[in-house]
């Protein structure tokens, strides 16, 4: 065991996964000599050698097609967008030929691909290193989004993307990369996809968030039990395909839900949830749902990121509004 | 492994030459200590080391020439370089420790439930102060619906059963008693005191109706409190000079109780004339409705009829009713012996909102008094 931050555990992750499996690839901009711009991929050049980690050039469209081509014909790339706003030039590939490899070729031939890059706001950085548009990709069929919450997250759930047959789209939330440090076994063990995790077990609330959210999801749990509310937080980990029945279940129990994401409000996956959830557990319901989110606007600059973010305050003042209902 | 590459020396400088190591490979150096001297074309200068750490190799003998920005020293480095480096924002940092001890993949098992109910159901629920979990479902799987909430209000309304066959619907005053005794149970807080009026030494043919008329107007004016009309809503009361008495008067149509005006005014004998012309318009129907209004205390002689003690009802907005039982015979403890005497029962009600337990005492006690003088 070895205590890491999430961007050391995604580097343990590609290097376990490299060391056991040789058609892993893994490439970006700046990922080999660099270590990434996060330094994700540090040391992986020294201990694999230039022909599994390859410094691409800087084109997205050109990262994502070779991905296709090496995935359809054996290999497993795991590749690199060094932020999520730069991500957009790939979309052509991603959604017209990774996520329909399988169902345009009657299955013949799969794409299971890694697309990993941070994402989210909190890091002073301009806006397009700072959205979180995770729905593009959830809306997409034929493509899994997971995105970890915590080191023991980012490295079981990528150990796990990489093994998944079918392509994943990995967000990795940039303002917790280096946060806390967790105790992390490299030991080669996945976390299972598609399913929700408890993160804290409570009767009065559900609180249904992912990513960097989780930080002031719990934080808001902890003081409202100060208040004697209990508060359930559940990291949805896999936004596609959605675990429901694990929300479903936690609802049913305490008949209130509040989604908390950074990504804007409207079409976010918080949308998509309150809706299951109005649709599945609506007579267990004892107030309206609520969606606390980022805003309908461009993420703006560091100085006003702070009120951009879903701040512990707004989480709780919902969380109150919710328990006004008998 | 670190590599640490040779950096410009000088102003576009594109090599320079090894003149002397000052370290060896297996060396440990601290950050900024020499470790060679360097020749380029304008002068001699010592390159201090940027790391600290283990110096694993040496890239070049002395006299070699390497080009600038070619690896010069290789440092050990740990498998996670602490390397805090990015190119783009400001990584947060702390000394938090993520703790996934109660982590559960998947829910949490489930130790309640909540009760199911169709939104409406709730806000009507809400509204009508209803617990939810008194109310018996008949949706579909358990679901309380708003029909359901209504038929346990209706329920907790009619805890009677329904009557069944021929009814008579209550009309005239029958009714008007109806509504008035549910309306008086709703909202009057009653307290009833009883008491014995010891009568044996009042004369033979003595008009009990009269003195006890007398005895209210007299303890109306030690008590007013007794003697007024209360607004539960408001909170407000208006206490009487006057005493208008309301007599109950029983009938086969049902109960009357017509007002005796200012009774304060009227001597015994007028008592008596105004009591049995009302006894009399009662039975023939012919009292009038003004008359049947403005009583600022009720006396009840039930006792006329048969019982002894009663718990009388309030008649909103007054706060007081005397009730006046059977007088009969019975043996009591006078100066340490039995004797046969004669007692009258007596019962006040008052209404707790707007008397105090002593002021109705108080008022009894006069009533009492006045009747045996």
């Amino acid at each position: 065991m070895a205590e890491m931050t999430l961007v050391e555990a995604v580097n343990q992750a590609l290097a376990y996964e490299m060391g056991a499996n040789a058609d892993v690839i893994v490439m970006g901009e700046d990922v080999a000599r660099n270590g990434g711009v996060f330094r994700a991929t540090l040391g992986l050049l020294d201990k694999f050698g230039p022909e599994r980690i390859l410094d691409t050039p800087l084109a997205e469209s050109m990262i994502a097609g070779l991905a296709v081509g090496m995935a359809t014909q054996g290999l497993k790339p795991v590749a690199e967008f060094q932020f999520m706003g730069f991500i957009y030039p790939a979309m052509d590939e991603i959604i017209n030929h990774v996520a329909r490899m399988r169902n345009r070729t009657r299955g013949r031939l799969t794409c299971p691909v890694v697309f990993r890059t941070p994402f989210g706001a909190g890091i002073h950085a301009p806006e397009h290193h700072s959205e979180s548009t995770e729905a593009y990709f959830a809306h997409t069929p034929g493509l899994r989004v997971v995105i970890p919450s915590s080191p023991a997250r980012a490295y079981g759930l990528l150990l796990a993307s990489i093994r998944d047959p079918d392509p994943v789209v990995f967000l990795e939330p940039s303002r917790l990369y280096r946060y806390a440090k967790q105790e992390v076994n490299n030991d080669g063990k996945a976390l299972p996809l598609d399913v929700c995790f408890t993160l804290r077990s409570g009767e009065d609330v559900t609180l249904v968030t992912w990513g960097a959210m989780v930080k002031e999801s719990l934080a808001a749990a902890e003081t409202l039990l100060a208040s004697g509310v209990s508060v359930e937080v559940i990291d949805v980990a896999t936004i596609k395909p959605l675990d429901i029945n694990t929300i479903l279940a936690s609802v049913e129990k305490t008949g209130r839900c509040v989604v908390v994401h950074e990504a804007p409000l409207t079409c976010g996956v918080g949308a998509e949830i309150i809706a299951q959830v109005a649709e599945k557990a609506l007579f267990s319901l004892k107030a309206p749902p609520e969606r606390v989110t980022g805003f309908d606007t461009i993420v703006p600059y560091a100085k006003m990121e702070k009120y951009y973010i879903p701040s512990e305050k707004r989480i709780i003042e919902a969380v109150n509004r919710l328990m006004e209902y008998a | 492994m670190k590599i640490f590459h040779l950096p410009d020396l000088g102003e576009g400088l594109a090599e320079a030459e090894i003149r002397e190591w000052y370290v060896k490979e297996g060396d440990v150096v601290k950050v900024d200590q020499p470790l060679v001297s360097m020749e380029t074309a304008k002068a001699v200068v010592d390159v201090p080391s940027p790391y600290a750490g283990k110096i694993v190799q040496l890239h070049g003998k002395a006299n070699e020439i390497i080009k600038t920005g070619a690896p010069l020293i290789s440092y050990e480095s740990d498998e996670v370089v602490a390397d805090k480096g990015s190119v783009v924002g400001k990584l947060e940092t702390s000394e938090k420790k993520w703790n996934d001890g109660d982590v559960i993949v998947g829910g949490a098992k489930k130790t309640s439930t909540t009760i199911k109910a169709m939104p409406a159901a709730r806000v009507l629920a809400q509204q009508l102060n209803v617990n939810l979990s008194d109310v018996k479902p008949t949706g579909r799987d358990g679901l309380i619906t708003a029909d359901d909430v209504k038929q346990h209000m209706n329920q907790a309304a009619t805890s009677t059963t329904a009557l069944t066959g021929a009814t008579e619907g209550l009309r005239g005053v029958r009714r008007v008693m109806a509504q008035t005794m549910a309306q008086s149970h709703r909202e009057v807080v009653p307290v009833t005191i009883i008491e014995d009026a010891d009568l044996t030494d009042l004369p033979p043919k003595t008009d009990i109706t009269a003195r006890l008329l007398q005895a209210i107007v007299i303890a109306a004016k030690e008590e007013p409190a007794l003697n007024a009309w209360f607004d539960g809503k408001s909170l407000e009361r208006k206490v009487f000079n006057e005493v208008h008495i309301g007599l109950a008067v029983d009938s086969a149509e049902g109960l009357f109780v017509p007002v005796i005006k200012n009774a304060e005014t009227l001597a015994d004998a007028e008592l008596r004339k105004k009591v049995d012309e009302y006894k009399k318009s009662v039975m023939d129907r012919s009292v009038a409705a003004k008359d049947l209004q403005g009583a600022t205390i009720t006396l009840s002689n039930f006792g006329m009829i048969t019982g002894k003690y009663a718990t009388p009802i309030i008649v909103p907005p007054a706060v007081a009713i005397l009730g006046c039982g059977r007088s009969r015979d019975t043996v009591i403890a006078r100066n340490g012996q039995m004797v046969i005497g004669r007692v009258m029962p007596l019962s006040l009600t008052f209404d707790h909102r707007a008397v105090t337990g002593g002021e109705a005492t108080r008022f009894l006690g006069a009533v009492i008094r006045e009747l045996q003088k």
